[in-house]
């Protein structure tokens, strides 16, 4: 598989994860000193930008952690 | 008595939650008998600040701000230290960045010129607000699982324990938040908040020396 289907597959994962969040969520950041919602935080992805990249990679960290047992106690 | 120096812009919503959150960590350095020196709103610019750190030296230094990997913000987003102009305002102090990715490189950089210890985030700092909360961050149940861990970060340094053991009882109410996002019920957003947080939690470190603290530079 590609380096370019990996990203595109990383992409997918981070937009359904969003896709399954309320659309009333709201989440700062960033610099730009707003908060973004669900819809707004899936088109920072979905366009690529800075932003987008790095919440694709908050999304997959949190699921390897999830993998590693690092999330698994209470 | 230690000088501590705590620079807090408000000119947005997010910086607004972080003035409000951090104004308990003005009163107990005041109620701590530190020399506390809190400049906020306009007042948290470039000149001033700068100015009191050569003129005060504070041991603990609090930025709330917006930030970058190579610089750290005050109000209207001027930039008060860069990596490549002036990261030697730091030496002699331990700074808490509570901005974006400013560990990666102005870190890095304020410790190779003579910073005790800088505690940032490597990655852009994550802030949930509750959506019924009408940005009001004194009712929002979300934001205040976001910052409380910041504020038991810098209470304890306040208190004089070192920059090693703020950070793990910083983290151990991040992952208890993280938890409580992760199970309860009370409303539909929360575990969705939880990545969010968990990125918190992975990217804040200390760079320099976890040993410090202000009772012993």
């Amino acid at each position: 598989m590609s380096e370019e289907n990996i990203e595109e597959i990383k992409k997918e994962i981070a937009i359904e994860r969003l896709r399954q969040a309320p659309s009333t969520i709201k989440i700062s950041f960033g610099n730009n000193g707003g908060f973004m919602n669900r819809d707004e935080m899936i088109k920072q992805v979905l366009d690529n930008t800075e932003t987008g990249k790095k919440i694709i990679n908050l999304q997959l960290e949190y699921l390897k952690a999830f993998k590693k047992g690092i999330l698994a106690g209470g | 008595m230690a000088c501590i120096l705590f620079s807090r812009p408000a000119d947005d919503v997010t910086l607004n939650y972080l003035y409000y959150y951090s104004k308990e960590l003005v009163n107990l350095s005041n109620s701590l008998g530190h020399k506390t020196i809190n400049k906020e709103k306009e007042k948290a610019n470039k000149n001033t600040i700068l100015s009191l750190i050569i003129n005060q030296k504070p041991i603990l230094i609090m930025f709330n701000g917006h930030g970058s990997s190579e610089v750290i913000c005050g109000h209207n987003q001027e930039v008060i230290v860069d990596s490549k102009e002036n990261p030697e305002v730091l030496k002699n102090s331990i700074t808490y960045a509570l901005a974006c990715s400013s560990a990666l490189i102005l870190g890095l950089k304020s410790i190779e010129k003579n910073a005790i210890c800088f505690i940032g985030y490597k990655s852009d700092f994550a802030l949930g607000k509750d959506p019924d909360s009408e940005a009001s961050p004194r009712y929002d149940k979300v934001a205040k699982l976001f910052l409380e861990p910041s504020n038991i970060l810098v209470s304890l340094l306040l208190k004089g324990n070192n920059v090693r053991k703020s950070i793990e009882k910083a983290k151990e109410e991040m992952m208890k938040n993280i938890w409580y996002l992760q199970t309860t019920n009370s409303f539909p957003e929360a575990i969705h908040y939880a990545p969010f947080l968990f990125s918190n939690y992975s990217s804040l470190v200390p760079l320099g020396n976890e040993d410090a603290s202000i009772n012993n530079d």
